[in-house]
């Protein structure tokens, strides 16, 4: 049986090595470096966003020139991995959880299209409530999917398998899923051996597939392929079936291969790898089955028991499609008793791996008792303690005390809780009247009587000086009576709702990164219905809350609900980055400014683009309401709010985006805020300007008093992640900002000075 | 390396290290280049994971770092939950974190703290094994680097690292802070008190389990908070603020209502009917915006910087 790539089993190996110090994430993009793609498409998400981070540093310094492209979305981004396989280029992606579903639509389109890409898939489970740790449920959403699907157990084998995948997909034409733990392998550093000379790894995936693909040698063709034109992704009727019987017939074609492929890697390399892994005693009574980490982490116990003189069996499949069905059932072997410990579940149903080992089982003629247990979600870690207590289990069910722990599928690790635990009540509702003070004061701001205003949340564990909070709270003081916030994924709300406590006085729904504001349309919609029934007693103001990149990804939704003027205001708290995910660029970010995944080097010079400017953006939609605020402008702001509020009160659509430090992530020290905002709107970086109906007006004229200043002075006081933009090397790069701020600036103006604009 | 020895080992060969720290400590950055001198320069083999969260400044992290001879087999994954050495950044973390669950029978805690051993002790209850502290806080000020210089200086210490094999890394990793870097951890070296202690006072304790009061017999439908029970109103920010307050003169405070305008986290500021009337010290966040924004009248300012950060 084969044996893991941690314990070498051939000593020799043809090609020349070197041990790596890396995490599992950093050695899928060494593996990405070293095989020679053509392009990554690329959405950051944890845990995988530091592979596409480690690519764009490597192509920053000149390291690879594969083009490496930011989508808008995990949907954009895979739809460009699909655009470069069918010209004839070599494409891989990485995602995890939510991300992967994003990309659900495009996944069965690729395999069925035949296009070979690889996706690797830092696990991580798919849920509501949020959680970003590691789990099986994203990985088992693909299992239909028509994609190959190879298991990575440790930092090594993430590497490993990720060329192995490729030379497989290209040469059956399906697409391959790498799937590694997120955490426990993307984020675990261990030593590792790559191969000293890319050209060893070139050599066993194969050239890159472009003129094969052109001279339609490789059983695919090309796009670019004008002097033989071709009809890709035609309308299909019945003979869709045929298609599939096309897609199964691969994966024998892959299942036939493997052997071979996995006998030359070892011959490569020194590392054996199959389509199982059996550990321990074949002959055993019990055996567990597990995957990934937990497979490997249960070696440690499969030895302890030995040694106690307590045989028992281990299996851990490495491939599940092609599903290796008469390997898993030899590798079982004797056991009589099994259990299958996955890290997600079939509510409802048998989980996946053990309805499938259940029927393997049951075709070999093999009547084992199968139990099945949901481990490690969440964030819980499966240790070789918890191993021996599988082992345990294998041992004494059925004779447990806890009914539950009796069944046959049940959940290892999750706690009952104390049903007699009633807390003391800590918050009093708050009232309209009590949140009414803006009413009648039009135009009139007094900061010190809205000191009454009521928070409609505090107490969050946002870093010390983050903007998005002090510009929230300073705008509600703004919004009159009942609250209902919808938030977007981001920093905003990951500080605010750690389970079992929230920050939030008033109702509050997370829902997904990039939907609160569709979302807003399905409550508000329900606020009109049931008031016109009268079935609900007040009013309420919607308030969805998003970061800019909330809006980079959620685009379309924001320009339908302005389209369809529906009734809730969307804030924008623009802090230039995901900076929830580690920094990543937004395109709200500046041309040249440095994100984890626009590096300076030789050949790249931070971001490529200039900022977005949302707010043209949505002129189009004729929404009644757009504004910029900022919070060194409080009167303006709270001005704004108040507009905005009503905007919404007569049944409109408003927009308001605020400029936002984070401190973090901007190197500057948490007491700058302040100024770096105002320094910021006196560059015209962020004017502060309201939009109604698409008629413009200036509310904080720069030009005035002659606060303008040139953008290099706010880049001065945004800290030290924007400090390369004072050196000269970046002086043609910022005078380009100036001249794109300046004109951007005259429009505004010119607009504001027109009737009609 | 010849003639290394790990200082300790598990069951499965392995020297257990467990940083405790908080989002912005620089912990990972330590555990990192641990972990680099132990597998680069001595030729150990190892691990290094971290319990990756929402790092946001001021939350607690965890990292760990583990060690073996090399061949042993690397098969676990995650944070370590029964270190031999445990690093603690700040000694206000022991309580809230219980720290002490999981920490094997003569353990070496190494703690950032103005306190004495015996002090420290008490707070962990550590059942047996050496306590060493050592003020990496005033140590970083006064040698111009952070937090986790010190407090890495002294780990490598206990780990028995050769001082040279640090050294030279530390000063090649950051080249440009080298010497304060390297004062810093001579500076814990020399400074640091160091006490051992029997099984006489405390039990041992199994690592940490997750459990709370709700489960899945009472959890609301679809993971709901019931806001009336469940705000964060009690909770303590004083860990991620460090005790770090500005200070509040009433006599110079017009109420102008600037500083609400700025502050980090509304519930910072205290306000009654309005009138400015203080800072609530248990949730500001220390970031002196408010300092920064407050109004020079004749009378000075009513908000001031504090001085140093404080041990609460
Ligand atoms: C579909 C999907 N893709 C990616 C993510 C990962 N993700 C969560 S928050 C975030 C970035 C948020 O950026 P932004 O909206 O600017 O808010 P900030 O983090 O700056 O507060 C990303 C990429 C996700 N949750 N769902
Ligand atoms: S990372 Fe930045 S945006 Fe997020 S909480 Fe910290 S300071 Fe705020
Ligand atoms: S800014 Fe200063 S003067 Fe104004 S209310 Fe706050 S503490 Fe008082
Ligand atoms: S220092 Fe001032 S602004 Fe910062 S959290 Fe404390 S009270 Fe608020």
């Amino acid at each position: 049986m084969t044996v893991l790539a941690s314990e070498p089993t051939r000593k020799t190996s043809t090609a020349t090595q070197k041990s790596y110090l890396c995490n599992g994430n950093e050695a899928v993009a060494r593996a990405i470096l070293d095989i020679g793609y053509d392009a990554e498409g690329y959405y950051p998400i944890t845990p995988s966003s530091d592979v596409g981070e480690a690519i764009s540093k490597a192509y920053a310094d000149g390291e690879t020139d594969l083009a490496f492209i930011v989508g808008t979305s995990e949907l954009a981004a895979l739809g460009i991995c699909t655009g470069v396989a069918v010209a004839g280029g070599r494409a891989v992606d990485v995602t995890s959880s939510q991300g992967l579903l994003l990309k659900a639509e495009q996944m069965p389109a690729i395999s069925g299209l035949g296009l070979p890409m690889v996706l690797n898939l830092a696990t991580r489970d798919v849920n509501a409530p949020l959680n970003i740790k590691n789990g099986h449920s994203d990985l088992y959403a693909t299992l239909g999917w028509g994609w190959l699907i190879f298991m990575a157990p440790t930092v090594q084998a993430a590497y490993d398998m990720n060329i192995v995948a490729i030379r497989v997909a290209e040469a059956v034409n399906l697409p391959a899923i790498v799937a590694y733990d997120g955490f426990y392998t993307s984020h675990a550093n261990r030593r590792i051996s790559v191969f000293a000379n890319r050209d060893d790894v070139q050599r066993f995936v194969g050239p890159a597939p472009f003129v094969k693909t052109l001279r339609g040698e490789n059983g695919r063709f090309s796009l670019l392929d004008v002097q033989h034109p071709r009809t890709f992704g035609p309308y299909m009727n019945d003979d869709l079936i045929n298609s599939k019987v096309q897609m199964d017939l691969k994966f024998e074609r892959a299942r036939a291969m493997l052997p071979e492929v996995f006998a030359e890697f070892e011959r490569l390399s020194g590392r054996r790898y199959g389509f199982v892994e059996q550990y321990g005693d074949r002959e055993a009574e019990r055996c567990l089955v597990a995957l990934n980490t937990a497979g490997e982490a249960a070696k440690d116990a499969v030895d302890a028991l030995a040694e106690k003189g307590e045989p028992v069996n281990l299996v851990v499949p490495m491939v599940l499609r092609p599903w290796p069905e008469e390997e898993v059932v030899k590798a079982i072997g004797d056991a009589k008793r099994i259990v299958v410990a996955e890290r997600a579940s079939q509510y409802g149903a048998g989980n996946y791996l053990a309805n499938e080992i259940g029927a393997g089982l049951q075709r070999h003629k093999n009547s084992a008792t199968i139990i099945q247990r949901t481990y490690g979600i969440g964030g819980l870690n499966f240790t070789s303690d918890d191993a021996l207590a599988m082992y345990e289990l294998a041992k004494v069910w059925p004779k447990l005390s806890d009914p539950n722990e009796r069944q046959v599928k049940w959940y290892y690790g999750a706690w009952p809780g104390d049903e007699s635990y009633k807390p003391d009540q800590t918050l009093v509702p708050l009232t309209a009247e009590q949140c009414t003070l803006n009413a009648g004061k039009d135009g009139k701001v007094n900061l010190r009587d809205l000191s009454l205003m009521p928070n409609r949340f505090d107490k969050h564990s946002a870093c010390p000086g983050c903007g998005i909070f002090t510009t929230l709270n300073l705008f509600l003081r703004g919004i009159d009576g009942q609250v209902v916030f919808l938030f977007n994924t981001g920093c905003g709300m990951v500080v605010t709702t750690g389970y079992p406590l929230t920050s939030f006085k008033v109702p509050y729904f997370h829902n997904l990164f990039h939907n609160a504001s569709s979302t807003a349309t399905g409550v508000v919609e329900m606020v009109k219905r049931f008031k016109a029934r009268g079935e609900l007693p007040e009013d309420v103001t919607v308030i969805a809350v998003t970061g800019d990149g909330g809006n980079d990804i959620g685009m379309d939704q924001v320009i339908g609900c302005a389209l369809r003027n529906d009734p809730f205001i969307l804030f924008e708290y623009d802090n230039k980055g995901y900076m929830n995910t580690g920094s990543q660029l937004c395109y709200t970010g500046f041309k040249a400014q440095r994100n984890s995944n626009a590096h300076l080097g030789p050949r790249q010079k931070g971001k490529m683009t200039h900022h977005k400017d949302i707010i043209e953006i949505l002129r189009g939609t004729f929404a009644p309401y757009l504004a910029t605020v900022s919070e060194s402008h409080a009167t303006d702001m709270i001005r704004k709010a108040r507009k905005a509020q009503q905007t919404v009160r007569e049944g409109g659509f408003a927009f308001v985006k605020a400029i936002s430090v984070c401190p973090l992530n901007w190197g500057m020290d948490e007491h700058v805020g302040p100024s770096a905002v105002e320094a910021i709107v006196n560059a015209c970086l962020h004017p502060l300007y309201e939009v109604e109906h698409g008629i413009t007006r200036i509310t904080v004229d720069a030009d005035k008093g002659g606060r303008k200043i040139p953008v290099t002075e706010a880049f001065r006081k945004m800290g030290g992640a924007y400090r390369h933009l004072l050196t000269p090397e970046f002086e043609p790069l910022v005078r380009e900002v100036q001249e794109e701020v300046d004109r951007r600036w005259q429009r505004l103006k010119a607009m504001a000075e027109h009737d009609l604009l | 390396m010849v003639g290394y020895e790990l200082p300790f080992r598990d069951e499965l060969g392995f020297c257990n290290v467990l940083m405790s720290a908080l989002g912005g400590d620089g912990a990972n950055m330590a555990a990192k280049l641990l972990f680099k001198v132990g597998c680069e320069e001595l030729g150990l083999d190892g691990g290094y994971d971290a319990k990756y969260g929402s790092e946001k400044k001021g939350t607690p992290t965890d990292v760990s770092v583990r060690f073996c001879e090399p061949g042993t087999l690397v098969r676990q994954v995650g944070p370590t939950t029964r270190p031999h050495i445990l690093v603690v950044s700040h000694a206000d973390l022991i309580r809230p974190l219980e720290l002490n669950r999981g920490l094997r029978a003569g353990a070496t805690c190494i703690v950032n703290t103005v306190k004495a051993p015996g002090a420290i002790r008490d707070e962990l209850c550590l059942h047996s094994g050496k306590i060493v502290c050592v003020d990496a806080t005033r140590i970083a000020f006064e040698t111009k680097s952070r937090l986790n210089m010190p407090l890495l200086g002294v780990l490598a210490h206990e780990l028995r690292f050769p001082d040279e094999a640090m050294r030279a890394r530390i000063a090649r990793q950051w080249p440009r802070v080298a010497e304060a870097n390297l004062a810093a951890c001579s500076g814990a070296l020399t400074s640091m008190t160091a006490m051992e202690f029997g099984e006489d006072s405390y039990p041992f304790l199994p690592p940490l389990v997750t459990r709370g009061p709700i489960g899945w017999r009472n959890m609301l439908n679809g993971g709901t908070i019931d806001a009336l029970t469940h705000t964060t109103a009690g909770r303590d920010n004083r860990l991620a603020g460090r005790g770090k307050v500005p200070e509040f003169h009433p006599e110079s405070c017009t109420s102008c209502g600037i500083c609400l305008t700025v502050c980090s986290d509304p519930g910072g500021l205290l306000w009654r009917e309005g009138r400015m009337v203080g800072i609530d010290d248990r949730f500001c966040k220390g970031c002196m915006r408010c300092v920064e924004v407050c109004p020079e009248t004749k009378k000075g300012k009513a908000l001031t910087w504090v001085g140093v950060e404080v041990e609460s």
